[in-house]
């Protein structure tokens, strides 16, 4: 277990451990951080921004949990279910509640995570804890209710359908993967949508298995002192049951040869390739992750000699850009290239191997990595603009290792780089048998006309 | 924190640079250069200038620097210039870390005043922007719709063109067009120079001189001229191969936020339709009860890629807005139903008024609200141009001001003199269009069919939603393939 960790209990409550912010750390702020007796892990972090609170419930359970055949989709149904209430604060009471609060609250829901958020005046902090322990630990929904959001679900399935990058992702997982549950996007497949309303119990038994406390971090973020919050914590959320399931999630064999799809568009769309290499799983203990990190901006951000080859001189992608994956399981590194004509996409692609290549063989100037070791830093700061911003970002590292010094170890690790990480990085991922290649083409555009209204 | 609002003396030989400063012990410093000039700016035949114009600055090189050379500048700051164009205002922002302030502030100021102007800049912008309506928008069916709406409804007038043109009239631009756009419209009687957070003393005054060699005058700009009347309800069905319908629906209205409705308006519209949260009425009525879609809302402020945001950017001021009904798609068989139930819902509204308790829950979530919009230093720069904009007092004063004497009777008056169920522009984004159609024209009811049971507070309104009139002609009814738009 962490070291930072420290236990809360209501004869004990001092135990929390207060970490200030310390010189050369990437996250600005202090905070405490702290566990209840019953495995609840609480974070409040006090920003100096006035008035506002931002109370961000990170539940580690998101697509990557569904793990049964047939229900794709059912961690972000679940985060639409949680809206439906409980006896104490029904649906409507609930809503109206939030309403006259002023308050911004939604929630979302990832491959790794789902999470809760309430933005408030600080007035209102109690009445929100006081309401997110409750549905967390009483949701009552009932079968028709339930049928009638799994409709709302298809309908975000739906608003999403007219986006090709939308599809050109679907397609990517599904052909990288084959074991690993990353192989469904978060949405989940149509189909399984299309059963959900069927799949009630199913729904239940999710909740069950995964709204608990061992399985939850609360961020307190903004205008608090963390004395008070933790005694509303004990309050509202000290009788909840930890839990005793473990998912066992599926591992992903090994890639013995390049991989290749295609999605055809039924409109015109700018054209796409994204080329994606099997990763590893998020890390900070060692290098990889850092280390792909730094990667995708080296090679394919607007500094990289590709960037500017392809994208500026020659003009003849519209869009380069890369990511590297920080997730629970190993995930992937994805490339993607939209060149301005279809006629281009293999001139494209060829172009982004060949610098894949380039960087497994020969390691980076060592100032342009620092060049990206400042930018990481500066754009992180940059995103801390609010109280929410910050729970925000938090809620991403929170999600993977259940502390805010994840951010921190991830920074010091980028800090650490050196060309021949960034090399070994690349030439232990980036293989060509480790590659899966996915082409979005659209249909022809029609000849423009005078008449446009 | 009061916001500085600096004018310069008007004695001064100096054209009146709007500077407002404010100052905050903070590691961050936030600029907002807002220009007021926009689409509606644009000269006759060419849609598509300003948001050129602006873009090629945002993401261009400058006279002394390539595009290279200003991006790699910007890196490791990880500046960037983002830029936002719409009728009235261009408003340009970014964000440093005070580390670096002076190198990014110098780099911002070249982009906006020495821009390079380079052809290989405008070659590679322009087709970003050609890219964005022919590959981004035509392929996000709800954003589409609510263009359509947009453009139809200000057909004819200064703002009836999408911000960024049409596919035809970027291709004709030219970099002199853009030169001469620049020349006539980026001027410092046009400037709103705002900043924030921990610069250093003196830093906003000098900000001001270095943007003194921008000529002093304005250039030519349209009046602005009142969207044409709507006589009798139309519709605009765009058709496309897609799997739901994506609808908008809409009206003109002179209701802006100098306007003494505004306030009421506010108040009856975040009960009908607050934006992406579950208090709507809409929402509770379509989404919840129904299951309808994933989402419905209302507006009475432009508000562009809703379903991107949670909050209304700002530096979208214009002389007249549109109130605005989103429905987000639904399956294609209950198209017909979710036009009828959103008038339904409106009708009812105009009718019966806002409700005591919905009133008293709206006005307080407005009030309070405001202070999340406010928030950040970046917003209440934005908040503050748009209420000089409009001969306001600051935002969310003018709202904790008025909201505390607005009354249900004042909400109700405010919706029967602003909304409507008549005169308005129904645009949905569709396949099988003509099938569609025909439901429209026919009138006929359009039943909906449930997966479970539903209350009979809800059965029994169905049967009036699904017969709804919308008194709707099949020569009113237009079918315009998504290529043509916009």
């Amino acid at each position: 277990m962490d070291a930072v960790i420290g236990k809360l209990s209501a004869l004990a409550c001092c135990a929390a451990l207060a970490l200030g912010a310390s010189p050369g750390k990437v996250f600005p702020y202090a905070y405490t951080q702290e566990d209840l007796p019953n495995g609840l892990r609480l974070v409040v972090v006090p920003t100096g921004f006035p008035n506002i609170v931002a109370t961000y419930i990170v539940v580690q359970a998101g697509s990557r949990n569904e793990v049964e055949p047939g229900h794709t989709g059912f961690a972000h149904l679940f985060e639409h279910l949680m809206f439906k209430g409980t006896e104490k604060f029904p649906q409507a009471k609930y809503t109206n509640a939030l309403q006259v609060m002023g308050a911004a609250s939604n929630a979302y829901t990832t491959a790794d995570y789902t999470c809760y958020y309430t933005v408030v005046s600080k007035q209102d902090l109690p009445t929100v804890m006081e309401m997110e322990a409750d549905r967390f630990q009483n949701l009552k929904v009932s079968q028709p209710e339930f049928k009638t959001e799994s409709l709302a679900v298809l309908g975000e399935y739906n608003k999403n359908s007219s986006n090709p990058m939308v599809k050109l992702d679907e397609v990517v997982n599904q052909t990288a993967f084959e074991r690993s549950t990353y192989r469904h996007t978060t949405m989940g497949f149509l189909k399984d949508i299309q059963d959900m309303p069927n799949q009630y119990d199913y729904a239940l038994q999710f909740f069950d298995r995964y709204y608990r406390p061992e399985y939850t971090t609360i961020l307190v973020v903004g205008d608090v002192k963390a004395a008070a919050v933790r005694a509303l914590a004990t309050r509202f959320w000290g009788s909840w049951k930890r839990g005793s399931y473990k998912a066992e999630i599926p591992q992903e064999g090994s890639q013995t040869e390049p991989r290749t799809a295609q999605v055809e568009w039924p409109t015109p769309t700018l054209p796409a390739v994204d080329i994606a290499y099997k990763g590893p799983a998020y890390t900070d203990t060692a290098k990889d992750t850092a280390a792909l990190e730094a990667l995708a901006f080296l090679a394919f951000s607007p500094i990289s000699d590709l960037y500017q080859r392809l994208v500026v001189t020659e003009q003849k992608a519209a869009a380069l850009y890369a990511s590297a994956p920080e997730q629970v399981d190993p995930a992937l590194f994805e490339i993607v290239v939209r060149p301005q004509r279809a006629a281009d996409l293999d001139y494209v692609r060829d172009q982004v191997y060949e610098a894949v290549k380039t960087f497994r063989e020969k390691p980076v100037d060592p100032t342009l990595l620092d060049t990206v070791r400042k930018h990481l830093r500066y754009g992180l700061e940059i995103q801390m603009q609010s109280s929410d911003a910050i729970a925000g970002i938090l809620a991403r590292y929170v999600a993977l290792r259940r502390t805010p010094e994840t951010l921190n170890r991830l920074y010091d690790q980028l800090s650490a780089l050196t060309p021949e990480d960034i090399r070994a990085a690349a030439d232990r991922y980036l293989t060509d048998d480790n590659r899966t290649t996915v082409t979005l083409v659209g249909a022809k555009p029609q000849p423009a006309t005078a008449e446009a209204k | 924190m009061k916001l500085l609002v600096a004018l310069l003396a008007a004695a001064s030989a100096f054209a009146q640079i709007r500077l407002l400063s404010n100052f905050a012990k903070a590691p961050l410093v936030t600029f907002r250069i807002v220009f007021t000039t926009g689409a509606a700016a644009d000269p006759p035949g060419k849609p598509g200038l300003a948001a050129l114009t602006a873009h090629l600055l945002s993401d261009g090189g400058t006279r002394t620097l390539t595009y290279r050379q200003v991006e790699d500048a910007l890196f490791p700051m990880a500046g960037s210039v983002a830029v936002q164009v719409d009728k009235e205002m261009t408003a340009f922002s970014g964000v440093t870390h005070v580390d670096n302030l002076a190198a990014y502030f110098k780099l911002l100021r070249a982009r906006l005043v020495e821009p390079g102007f380079r052809e290989e800049d405008f070659t590679r912008v322009k087709e970003n922007l050609i890219n964005a309506i022919r590959s981004s928008l035509r392929n996000n069916d709800e954003e589409l719709a609510k263009e359509v709406l947009y453009e139809n409804i200000f057909h004819g007038t200064p703002y009836g063109d999408y911000n960024l043109g049409t596919v035809e009239s970027l291709e004709k631009l030219t970099l002199d067009d853009v030169k001469s756009f620049y020349q006539s419209q980026y001027s410092q009687t046009n400037l709103f120079l705002a900043i924030a957070g921990g610069y250093p003393a003196g830093f906003p005054e000098q900000m001001k001189k270095d943007f003194r060699s921008l000529p002093e005058g304005a250039g030519f700009r349209p009046r602005s001229k009142l969207a044409p009347m709507i006589n009798v309800s139309r519709v605009v069905i765009v058709e496309k191969p897609t799997r739901s319908a994506a609808i908008s629906i809409g009206f003109p209205m002179i209701t802006t936020r100098n306007v003494a409705d505004y306030p009421a308006l506010l108040v009856a519209n975040s009960y009908l339709g607050q934006h992406r949260v579950s208090y709507g009425l809409l929402y509770q009525q379509m989404r919840e009860a129904r299951g309808l879609n994933y989402g419905d809302y209302s507006y009475i402020e432009y508000f562009p890629n809703g379903g991107q945001r949670m909050e209304p950017p700002p530096n979208l001021a214009r002389h007249q807005q549109i109130f605005q009904i989103w429905v987000r798609p639904v399956e294609p068989q209950n198209a017909h139903f979710a036009v009828r139930m959103a008038m339904y819902e409106l009708d009812k509204l105009i009718r019966e008024g806002i409700p005591q308790d919905g009133f008293e829950r709206a006005r307080d979530f407005v009030s309070r609200y405001v202070n999340f919009l406010t928030r950040t230093e970046n917003a209440r720069l934005g908040y503050s141009i748009d209420s000089i904009w409009y001969g306001i007092g600051p935002y969310a004063e003018m709202l904790h001001n008025a909201l505390p004497k607005v009354t249900r009777e004042d909400v109700n008056a405010a919706i029967r003199r602003n909304l409507r169920t008549n005169r308005l522009v129904i645009t949905v984004v569709a396949n099988h269009a003509e099938d569609l159609k025909r439901q429209l024209a026919s009138d006929e009811p359009s039943p909906i069919t449930y997966n479970s049971p539903k209350p009979e507070s809800v059965t029994k309104e169905d049967k009036a939603i699904e017969k709804w009139p919308l008194h709707l002609k099949a020569e009113d009814i237009t079918i315009v393939p998504a290529d043509k738009v916009p």
